[in-house]
């Protein structure tokens, strides 16, 4: 149960604060399957990721970090990729609180943000960055993150572009397992491995992107993407309850290792 | 920066980005109302997550979201609406459709409901318009 101490005493004044028991309700199979879904709220940041890692012991997140990659790729499914990962690389950086890590990876973001045409205002967003890196306001570094990758899905709706947006966010998940699932395998313990457990959360992506347009869907790049993860899927499905061990951990992980690589590989597949 | 300044300045431009996206009134309204609430998690270390969900509470129904938590979390979700509803509550369900047991915070047109998931996965957040009519609701989540 959370702790309620400590919260804004005046804006919850006259509220009422209880606890409700968990034998009072249950909802049937017919009304989950139609319940909301969606990319903003269905969908964890990889920041809620890499909190719950922490809870279980230090991170050495700056282990994490991988080499540059490149800016310059002119597939727009491979930048939207691309630029999702790199959106989970600041949550890494910020996470190791290392600013000038955090600069680099926001100036990339917004190279790469550039390069799809979204929104000018992204520039105003890059200079934030910088700036909360100078001065170490990290958790100000997450939540303008957070802000950066929305206003690029957002800028993709407004341009038409809303297939990419999936593909954004789907970036952002395999970078984040990918780190994530190294830490766990680097050393393991049951309560870290729990997060590994998103079987929903993938299907999700993945009927996300069955709906996107039949050309992008059958760009090669997107058509691989789309038939890893199906395998992803089977691999994070562990029965409720169900922790998995290092060895189905270390596999997650190569999974995901094997699809990044293909998504940062600088020449697509044809 | 002052960080209770960005939180306000957040609610204040989260608020406008909602009315640049077409979004009516009503649920402008409720959006603020429940970022109002979550900010005040955030005195007690919650972050909250830029997205959020707006529908409509229905008298006699409840409406579902699906959210994908991770275990060793802490969350709590807000939700606002506005007049003609009147009381609102916000419970959670796991994945096979059980309730489970929550902090809840209820003021009127506005509820939340916090817990700590001890298994990864998909959770349904359920809000429910205990009293008045038919309204647009808007929800939105903390974590830490």
């Amino acid at each position: 149960m959370i702790r309620l101490a400590g919260l804004g005493v005046i804006v919850l004044a006259g509220g009422i604060l209880v606890t409700v028991g968990a034998e009072t309700g249950h909802i049937p199979a017919d009304q989950m399957a139609k319940a909301a879904r969606s990319d903003s709220i269905s969908i964890p940041t990889p920041g809620e990721l890499f909190t719950a890692l922490e809870k279980s012991g230090k991170i050495n997140w700056a282990g994490q970090y991988r080499g540059p990659i490149p800016v310059t790729y002119s597939n727009r499914a491979q930048i939207a990729l691309n630029l999702g990962g790199l959106i989970a690389d600041g949550f890494i950086a910020v996470e190791a609180k290392d600013g000038q890590q955090v600069k680099n990876i926001g100036s990339d973001i917004i190279k790469l943000a550039k390069a799809l045409g979204v929104s000018e205002k992204l520039l105003g967003r890059g200079s934030s960055i910088n700036e909360f890196a100078e001065n170490n306001e990290w958790d100000t570094l997450q939540e303008e993150l957070e802000a950066t990758q929305n206003e690029v899905k957002s800028s993709m709706q407004s341009h038409a572009d809303q297939d990419l947006v999936i593909l954004v966010t789907l970036g952002g998940w395999v970078r984040g397992t990918q780190v994530v699932t190294s830490a766990i395998v680097q050393n393991y313990n049951e309560q870290s491995a729990k997060v590994i457990r998103q079987p929903a959360l993938v299907h999700f992506m993945q009927s996300k992107i069955n709906e996107i347009s039949p050309e992008l869907r059958n760009e090669p790049l997107v058509k691989d993407v789309s038939e890893e993860l199906g395998k992803i899927e089977k691999l994070v499905s562990f029965p409720e309850g169900k922790v998995p061990d290092v060895e189905q951990v270390r596999k997650v992980n190569q999974a995901v290792g094997k699809l990044m690589e293909e998504i940062e590989s600088k020449e697509a597949p044809k | 920066m002052n960080r209770n300044l960005l939180i306000s300045l957040s609610v204040f431009v989260l608020a406008l980005s909602g009315i640049a996206r077409g979004d009516t009134d009503a649920e402008v309204q409720a959006r603020k109302d429940a970022l109002d609430l979550a900010a005040a998690f955030s005195n007690d270390g919650f972050k909250v997550r830029d997205g959020y969900w707006c529908g409509v509470v229905k008298s006699h129904d409840h409406s579902l979201v699906a959210v994908n938590l991770y275990a060793g979390n802490q969350y709590w979700f807000s939700a606002g609406t506005t007049e003609p509803a009147k009381k609102i509550a916000v419970s959670v369900y796991d994945e096979t459709g059980k309730q489970v047991t929550t902090d809840s915070y209820e003021n009127g047109e506005r509820a939340a409901a916090g817990f700590a998931p001890s298994g990864s996965g998909q959770y349904f957040v359920s809000v429910d318009l205990v009293e008045g009519e038919q309204s647009s609701f808007c929800l939105v989540y903390s974590y830490k």
